[in-house]
C-alpha cells in the first residue's frame, strides 16, 4: 500500500506528468495551459536562480503560506527560478519567522520571506526584538481591504448609525474580528480615533480564527463584525451580513459598499502582504532578487492566481516600498499604544487575573494533597487497580522477571540527547537513526548490528515520507545531495 | 427531499467514474497514512498537497481531499488502540479501553469495532449532512461565547468518569493540563503569559505535542525502565471480523449513541474532536450495567468514542459547505482549497456550484465505504503488529513520534518539551496519576477562559448572561445534574430498592 502510495506521490510530484495526469483525469488545466504561452524568450533564458527559498512564517494553509506557494507555482512555472521549496515557520504571528530569517539568512541572496501587515502588529504586541526594518524590503505585493458588516437582523442600516450609537456610549457596541493586535482591531482603533472615540474604549471580541469571528458575526453574537473582504464577500452576496463600509480609497468595482471616507470617517486601510529579502545583501544580489519579484508579478501564472484568490494586486517596490513600511509601522504602532497592548508593564502574578491564579493555586494543592496520600500509605493496590487512563493492569506482581533499573533510561537520555545534537546541524536521517539504535539498546536488546540495519531503513523511510511525500520540509542534514 | 434525492444521484454518477475512484482511493489511502503517524493530521496534509494539486480540477481535488479527511479519522485510532500512542486529540478517549484490549489479545476486535463503527457513523452522519445541513447550521448559528462556555463546563464533567482510584490525582492532573494552557499569548487582548521571554512559548503549547509526549514518548520510557515486561497475549480473532457476537451485542448501541453525539457537536466550533469523544466516553460508562469494566477493556470505551469521532469530522462540513464558516482546522485548510479554485464557499455555493458539492458529498459516502473494505481485512494485520520485537517498535515510535512533533513547527524547542512532557508522563505512570485529565485541562481550559471572557465583555460584565440565555442555562443545568445526578438517584433507588426485597 505504501508502495503504491509513494508512487503515486512520485507522479504528482513530476509538473511534467502532472499535466498528463490532469489530461487524463479529463480536466482543462489553465495554468500549465498559459505557461506555455509564456512570453517568448523568457523560456528560452536560464533561470535567475537554481534554488529560491520563500520562507512563509506561519502554518500551512493561512495567508502567508498561500502567498508562498503561488509564488513557488508563479516563479518555477514562469522559469524564473529552477526550484523554489517552501519553509514554513509558524508562530507568534509571523515574528518568529521574521527572527529566525534576519538571524540565519543574514547576506544571503536566495531566500526572500513573507510578510505583511499583520507581522507589524505582531512585532508590537509581543515587542519583538527584532522588527521588519531590519529585512531588506523587496515588494509589496497584495492588498486586501476591510469591510465593517452588521449581521443582517440588526438595527443599524447604515454606517452613521452605528457610529452615532458608537459615540453616544462606546463600550455597547461589541466588536467581533480576529485576533488581538492583527488587522481587524487595529483598523477599529482607527476608526475610534477618527470619530473621536479613545481606542481604549472601543469592545473589542477579538476571536481566534478568521472562521469563528465570522460565525459570531452571522449568528448575531455581537454588534458589529470587521473581516477581510475575501472572507466576507459571499456572506455579504448572500445577505447574512449588511456591509456598512469598506476600507478602500475608493469603491470597487462590482461591490455597491460605500468606503469610510466618503461617509465621513477619514480611514484608508489595507492588510497588505509583502516580501523581504535578508540584511546585508550586496547591491548584486539585490537587484537580482528585485528584478525577479518583479518578473513574477509580471507573468502569466501569477495574474491568474491574483484573480483565482480574489487578490489586490498592490505591487509597490524599492524606496516607495520601504517609505511605506515605515509609515505603516508607526501609524500601527501608534494604535495598538492606544488599545494598551505592547506596553512594558510591570508583570506580577497577581496581574495576570484571577483566573490564572486559581489554576496555580489548585495545581499546588492538589500535587501537596496527592502526595500525601502515598505517604500516609493509603496509595492504592496495584491489583485493585484504577481504571487509570492510558494505563493496563500489570501483571507484575512478584514475577521473577521483574525489574527495574535506571540504565535503560541512561539509553533513552543518550539518544534524546543525540537526536538534539544531531537533527539540525546533522539531519534528521542521522538523527533518527541515532535514537532508534539508542531506543533498541535501552529495550535490551543485545544485537546491536540487527538494530543498525533496522535504524538506517527505519529513518530513511520515515524521511521520505515526511519530507518527500508529504512535502514537510525537515533538514536533510549532511545527507542532502543523495536524499 | 425529492431534489436532494435527485442532486445526491447526479453526484453519485460523477463520482463513480474511474479518475475520481481513483483520487479517491488515494485520498483514503494517504489519510489512513497520515492518521496513523503522529501529529501529522489531515489540516497539514491537505495543505501541504494543495499546490500539488493546484493543476487537477476542482472535483478530483476535493473527492482527494475528502477521502484524506475521512482516511485520518480512521488512521487515528490504530495507533492508540494497537500501541497507546494517540496521535491526535481525537483517539485519546479509544486509547483508554482500546489499548487494554489490544494487551488481552482483543486488538484485533477493538480494531473492528472502531472501523466499523467510524463507517456507521460515518455513513449516518453524511446522511444527516446530505438532507439536514441548513437547520443544523443554523443551530450552530445560535452558540455565542455564553454557550461555548456552558458547553465547557459541561465537557469538564467527564473529567469525573476519568479519575480513577485517586481524585485527588485526578485533579492534580486535570490542573496541571491547566496550567500549561495559560502558557502563550493571551487571545483576547494579545498580552503574553507565562511564556518567560521565549518567543516559541507565545502561541502555547501546541497539544499535540502534550498528547504525544505524554502517551507516545512516556509510554516509551516507561517500558524501558520496567524492561518492557507487560505481558501480552497472543492475537485471538472470532471470525474475519474479529469479534465474538457478545462484542457485536455490546457494539452497536454505543455506535449509534456516539454518532447522535458527535454529529451536532462536530457542528459546533468547539475544541475540535476532544469534546465529541468524551462526551461518549461518559456517557457509554454512565449508561453501562457494568462502569467497572471502563478503563479495563470495555469494548463499548471503544465503539463509543470512535463513531463520535468521525460522526463529528462530517459534522465539521456541515457549516463549511452550508454558510462558509470554517469551525476546525481542516475545514479552514478546506476553505483554502476552494478559493484555490475561484470559488467561494458560502451560502451560495449550494446553488453556484450544486455538481461540486453533491460529488463531494457522494465521495465522501463512497470513500467510507472504501476505507471499510480497505481496513477491515488488515485489522488481523495491525493486530499482530504488537508482536514485533520491542526494541524495534519502541525505537520505530520514538522516530515517528520526534519527526511529528518537530514537523508541526520545525522548533527545536517542541522537541524539547515533547521530551520534558515524556518524562513527566512516564512519572505520572509511576505514580498512578491519570494522563488524560491532563490533556482535557490544557484543551479545554482556555477555551472555557476565553469563552467566559468573550461572553462577559459582550454582556458587559453581567454574569446573569450565562443563565438568561436559554441554551446555556440548559448546558449548566445538564452539566450539574450530571455530577450530582447519579447520586441523588442512587439515594432515591437504593431503599426503594430495599423495599421491594
Amino acid at each position: 500500500m505504501l508502495d503504491a502510495l509513494t508512487r503515486g506521490t512520485f507522479i504528482l510530484r513530476r509538473s511534467v506528468l502532472l499535466g498528463a495526469l490532469a489530461a487524463w483525469a479529463a480536466s482543462p488545466a489553465p495554468v500549465l495551459a498559459q505557461t506555455s504561452g509564456n512570453p517568448p524568450g523568457r523560456a528560452s533564458s536560464a533561470p535567475a536562480f537554481n534554488q529560491l527559498r520563500i520562507i512563509a512564517p506561519a502554518a500551512p494553509g493561512g495567508g502567508w503560506d498561500q502567498t508562498a506557494r503561488v509564488m513557488q507555482i508563479a516563479l518555477q512555472q514562469a522559469g524564473l527560478v529552477r526550484t523554489a521549496p517552501v519553509e514554513n515557520i509558524p508562530g507568534a504571528a509571523g515574528t518568529i519567522g521574521l527572527a529566525r530569517f534576519i538571524g540565519a539568512e543574514r547576506g544571503n541572496g536566495d531566500a526572500v520571506l513573507v510578510s505583511g501587515l499583520i507581522m507589524l502588529g505582531g512585532i508590537v504586541t509581543n515587542e519583538s526584538p527584532v522588527s521588519l526594518g531590519d529585512a531588506t524590503p523587496l515588494a509589496r505585493l497584495t492588498g486586501e481591504y476591510e469591510a465593517i458588516v452588521v449581521p443582517a437582523a440588526s438595527p443599524y442600516q447604515s454606517l452613521q448609525e452605528l457610529l452615532t450609537a458608537f459615540k453616544e456610549r462606546p463600550e455597547a457596541i461589541s466588536w467581533g474580528g480576529g485576533s488581538a493586535g492583527g488587522s481587524d482591531q487595529i483598523l477599529a482603533g482607527l476608526i475610534a480615533e477618527a470619530v473621536g472615540v479613545s481606542p481604549a474604549r472601543v469592545n473589542y471580541i477579538a476571536f481566534s480564527g478568521g472562521g469563528e469571528s465570522l460565525s459570531a458575526i452571522v449568528g448575531g453574537q455581537v454588534t458589529a463584525g470587521i473581516n477581510g473582504l475575501a472572507e466576507l464577500a459571499a456572506q455579504i452576496e448572500a445577505g447574512s451580513v449588511r456591509a456598512l463600509a469598506i476600507s478602500s480609497g475608493e469603491r470597487l468595482p462590482g461591490l455597491a459598499v460605500p468606503t469610510l471616507r466618503e461617509q465621513g470617517v477619514d480611514v484608508e486601510f489595507e492588510n497588505w502582504r509583502s516580501v523581504m529579502a535578508p540584511p546585508g545583501l550586496d547591491r548584486e544580489d539585490r537587484e537580482r532578487l528585485e528584478a525577479t519579484i518583479q518578473a513574477m508579478v509580471q507573468s502569466a501564472p501569477w495574474r491568474a492566481a491574483l484573480e483565482k484568490y480574489r487578490w489586490i494586486d498592490r505591487y509597490l517596490a524599492g524606496d516607495a516600498f520601504a517609505r511605506y513600511v515605515d509609515a505603516e509601522e508607526s501609524r500601527v504602532r501608534a494604535i495598538l499604544r492606544q488599545f494598551g497592548t505592547g506596553d512594558a508593564k510591570p508583570r506580577t502574578l497577581m496581574s495576570a487575573g484571577p483566573y490564572p491564579v486559581f489554576v496555580l493555586a489548585g495545581l499546588v494543592f492538589f500535587a501537596l494533597a496527592s502526595m500525601a496520600g502515598p505517604l500516609r500509605g493509603t496509595r492504592p493496590t496495584r491489583a485493585s487497580d484504577p481504571p487509570a487512563v492510558g494505563r493496563v493492569p500489570h501483571s507484575e506482581e512478584g514475577g521473577p522477571a521483574e525489574r527495574r533499573s535506571a540504565t535503560p533510561i541512561g539509553w533513552l537520555a543518550a539518544g534524546i540527547l543525540a537526536y538534539l545534537l544531531l537533527a539540525e546541524r546533522g539531519g534528521f536521517v542521522v538523527a533518527s537513526a541515532a535514537l532508534f539504535w539508542f531506543t533498541a539498546r535501552a529495550f535490551d536488546s543485545r544485537r546491536p548490528y540487527r538494530d543498525a540495519a533496522f535504524s538506517i531503513v527505519i529513518s530513511v523511510s520515515a524521511f521520505l515520507l515526511f519530507a518527500r511525500v508529504l512535502q514537510l520540509s525537515l533538514p536533510a542534514g549532511i545527507l542532502a545531495g543523495w536524499l | 427531499m425529492g431534489e436532494t434525492f435527485q442532486a445526491l444521484s447526479a453526484g453519485f454518477v460523477n463520482a463513480l467514474t474511474l479518475p475520481h475512484l481513483l483520487w479517491a482511493l488515494v485520498g483514503v489511502t494517504l489519510g489512513t497514512a497520515v492518521g496513523v503517524l503522529p501529529g501529522i493530521g489531515p489540516a497539514l496534509t491537505v495543505a501541504v498537497l494543495l499546490p500539488v494539486t493546484f493543476s487537477l480540477d476542482p472535483i478530483s481535488a476535493f473527492i482527494m481531499f475528502g477521502g484524506i479527511y475521512y482516511g485520518a479519522m480512521y488512521g487515528g485510532s490504530t495507533t492508540s488502540i494497537l500501541l497507546n500512542t494517540p496521535g491526535e486529540t481525537g483517539s485519546i478517549a479509544t486509547a483508554i479501553d482500546g489499548h487494554v484490549m489490544a494487551r488481552e489479545g482483543r486488538g484485533a476486535a477493538a480494531l473492528t469495532t472502531a472501523a466499523i463503527g467510524s463507517f456507521v457513523a460515518g455513513t449516518l452522519a453524511t446522511i444527516a449532512l446530505t438532507f439536514f445541513a441548513p437547520p443544523l447550521a443554523d443551530m450552530a448559528l445560535r452558540f455565542g461565547p455564553a454557550e461555548y462556555f456552558s458547553l465547557t463546563i459541561l465537557a469538564f464533567t467527564t473529567v469525573a468518569v476519568l479519575l480513577g482510584a485517586s481524585v485527588l490525582r485526578g485533579l492534580f492532573s486535570l490542573f496541571l493540563g491547566l496550567a500549561l494552557g495559560l502558557v502563550g499569548i493571551d487571545q483576547l487582548t494579545g498580552e503574553a503569559r507565562f511564556s518567560f521571554g521565549i518567543p516559541q512559548l507565545l502561541d502555547g503549547i501546541d497539544v499535540i505535542i502534550l498528547v504525544i509526549g505524554l502517551f507516545a514518548v512516556g509510554e516509551t520510557i516507561y517500558q524501558a525502565w520496567r524492561h518492557g515486561r507487560d505481558e501480552i497475549h497472543a492475537v485471538t480473532l472470532h471470525d474475519f471480523t474479529g469479534m465474538s457476537r457478545e462484542e457485536w451485542k455490546q457494539s452497536w448501541k454505543p455506535w449509534l449513541r456516539g454518532t447522535a453525539i458527535g454529529f451536532p457537536l462536530g457542528v459546533l466550533p468547539c475544541g475540535g474532536s476532544v469534546i465529541p469523544t468524551f462526551m461518549s466516553y461518559m456517557v457509554e460508562k454512565r449508561l453501562s450495567k457494568t462502569p467497572e469494566r471502563f478503563g479495563k477493556g470495555a469494548i463499548e470505551g471503544v465503539a463509543g468514542p470512535e463513531a463520535a469521532n468521525n460522526a463529528a469530522a462530517a459534522g465539521v462540513l456541515v457549516p463549511l459547505l452550508t454558510l462558509g464558516l470554517p469551525s476546525s482546522a481542516t475545514a479552514a485548510v478546506l476553505l483554502a482549497a476552494f478559493q484555490q479554485y475561484g470559488l467561494q464557499p458560502g451560502p451560495l455555493l449550494f446553488s453556484s456550484r450544486p455538481d461540486l458539492v453533491w460529488t463531494l458529498i457522494a465521495s465522501l459516502y463512497i470513500g467510507n465505504a472504501m476505507l471499510l473494505v480497505l481496513n477491515l481485512p488488515l485489522v488481523g494485520v495491525w493486530a499482530r503488529v504488537m508482536l514485533v520485537p520491542r526494541p524495534l517498535l519502541f525505537g520505530g515510535i520514538l522516530v515517528l513520534a520526534s519527526l511529528g512533533a518537530y514537523s508541526l513547527n520545525r522548533s527545536m524547542l517542541d522537541l524539547v518539551i515533547l521530551y520534558a512532557v515524556g518524562a513527566i508522563g512516564c512519572v505520572m505512570r509511576v505514580y498512578d496519576v491519570p494522563l488524560v485529565p491532563a490533556v482535557l485541562g490544557l484543551v479545554l481550559g482556555p477555551l472555557s477562559e476565553q469563552q467566559f471572557r468573550r461572553a462577559l465583555a459582550i454582556s458587559e460584565g453581567d454574569l446573569s448572561v450565562f443563565v438568561r440565555r436559554p441554551i446555556s442555562a440548559v448546558l449548566l443545568a445538564v452539566a450539574v445534574a450530571v455530577l450530582v445526578g447519579p447520586r441523588l438517584l442512587k439515594r432515591w433507588l437504593v431503599p426503594d430498592a430495599r423495599a421491594a426485597v
